[in-house]
């Protein structure tokens, strides 16, 4: 009689019903040879459940125990998670900023504070500054890399680089930014009327340690930035045609009311 | 088991499976941090939607595939985010410096890790955590006859990679 591998794999995981499991006992008594194959799969098993077993014996992580024992417990340890985040956006008309966990965390958030524009002075000139209202907006700099890059252009040696291009819920175009310079930086600006209006700043935790490798810091990919991106992308980002054509609009936005 | 006072209870059972959550995780993974982080989403998830755990399934296997499911998301949302700023970052390299030194236990890891992903979590899951075909099924939204083919796939070719002792196919 033949049996198939699958049978006998089941087997040895005790997947059988008691009438197969005898014909499968039946058979092993008869020919050796299956028996040695139902011993292979069993030792196979074995070996996976001894392979893997180290994990099990780790102290586990006390921000998981946290997070088992509920939110309240331990809210300053959530993970960076973009669907909640965006959740969260749809839910209030301005997201307040959510706290990273702790190797996040070292990205200092710096939305719309002060302490943001002082450390945004570059060389090529003032890149963020306040504009009406207590908003900061883009300054020259900033806005001249916001109005005229594309994102998949990667010239080297520049002081800002803009990243993608998308639109937010109201219509309006944003587009993520990092700088070179001694403070390796990342953030979100939305264009408004006449302005790159900065939604978000994020302070590359190596910058000061690593400043001369400011690329490799300032593209870091920011939880608060991405969180930030998440919280107001409408759809997909553009690609280089539509970041063409925005581009050649003005960045005029759309629908907006 | 009451209804009224389980959720402390069920966040103590997490608590107990999270040793083997991260087992999962990293045969999931692969990057020990990521799943670390890909736990703790899940478990919080869990948390969210308490409601929608009926008590008589396995608690394990339901948290398994909210950690699967949530890695799903994280993997798409990455992919995203890689347009979203500058594509330099050099992949992260904890994950293979600390599988060197871990000798005894290469070739199985290795093996395991080398499957294909389908064929990886089926064998994970069955002969690692010792979920029944049912369960492991459920976890990775394929019919019962999907999962046993990948299981078998999956075995066959770990047997090749570990060269066990017991004889040979016929």
């Amino acid at each position: 009689m033949t049996i198939s591998e699958e049978t006998l794999m089941a087997y040895a995981d005790g997947e059988l019903d008691a009438e197969t499991r005898a014909s499968v006992e039946a058979a092993m008594r008869e020919d050796p040879e299956i028996g040695k194959r139902v011993a292979r799969h069993r030792a196979l098993r074995e070996a996976m459940q001894e392979a893997f077993s180290a994990v099990l014996q780790e102290p586990v992580p006390d921000r998981l125990i946290a997070a088992a024992r509920g939110p309240t417990v331990a809210p300053k340890d959530s993970v960076v998670d973009l669907s909640l985040a965006r959740e969260a956006a749809r839910q209030r008309v301005s997201p307040a900023p959510r706290r990273w966990q702790p190797a996040a965390m070292a990205a200092s958030l710096l939305l719309g504070l002060g302490l943001g524009f002082l450390a945004w002075h570059e060389s090529g000139g003032t890149l963020i500054e306040p504009g009406a209202g207590g908003k900061l907006i883009a300054g020259a700099a900033l806005a001249e890399a916001l109005s005229t890059q594309l994102s998949d252009d990667r010239s080297a040696d520049r002081v800002v680089v803009a990243g993608m291009s998308f639109r937010d819920r109201s219509g309006d175009f944003c587009r993520t930014f990092s700088s070179s310079g001694s403070d390796a930086s990342s953030g979100l600006a939305c264009r408004e009327g006449s302005e790159w209006r900065i939604k978000a700043l994020a302070q590359s935790p190596r910058s000061a340690a690593n400043s001369s490798n400011f690329r490799t810091a300032a593209s870091e990919d920011s939880p608060a930035i991405r969180a930030a991106v998440e919280g107001s992308i409408d759809g997909e980002p553009l690609d280089h045609a539509g970041e063409i054509a925005a581009r050649k609009a003005g960045w005029a936005g759309g629908q907006k009311h | 088991m009451s209804t009224n006072d389980g959720v402390e209870n069920i966040q103590e059972q997490i608590v107990a499976l999270l040793p083997r959550l991260r087992r999962f995780a990293r045969n999931l993974v692969r990057n020990p941090h990521d799943a670390d982080d890909a736990v703790q989403i899940a478990v919080e998830r869990a948390l969210l939607r308490l409601d929608q755990w009926r008590s008589d399934a396995r608690l394990d296997s339901w948290l398994f595939k909210i950690l699967r499911n949530a890695w799903i998301d994280e993997v798409r949302a990455r992919a995203r985010r890689a347009k979203i700023l500058m594509p330099e970052e050099a992949g992260e390299q904890i994950g293979e410096a600390t599988m060197e030194r871990e000798i005894d236990r290469w070739s199985a890891e290795a093996a395991l890790s080398r499957l294909p992903e389908d064929q990886r979590l089926a064998v994970s899951l069955v002969l690692v955590e010792g979920l029944s075909y049912k369960d492991a099924a459920e976890v990775l939204d394929v019919p019962l006859g999907t999962l046993t083919s990948r299981l078998a796939r999956g075995r066959e070719a770990l047997q090749e990679m570990l060269r066990l002792p017991e004889g040979d196919l016929s």
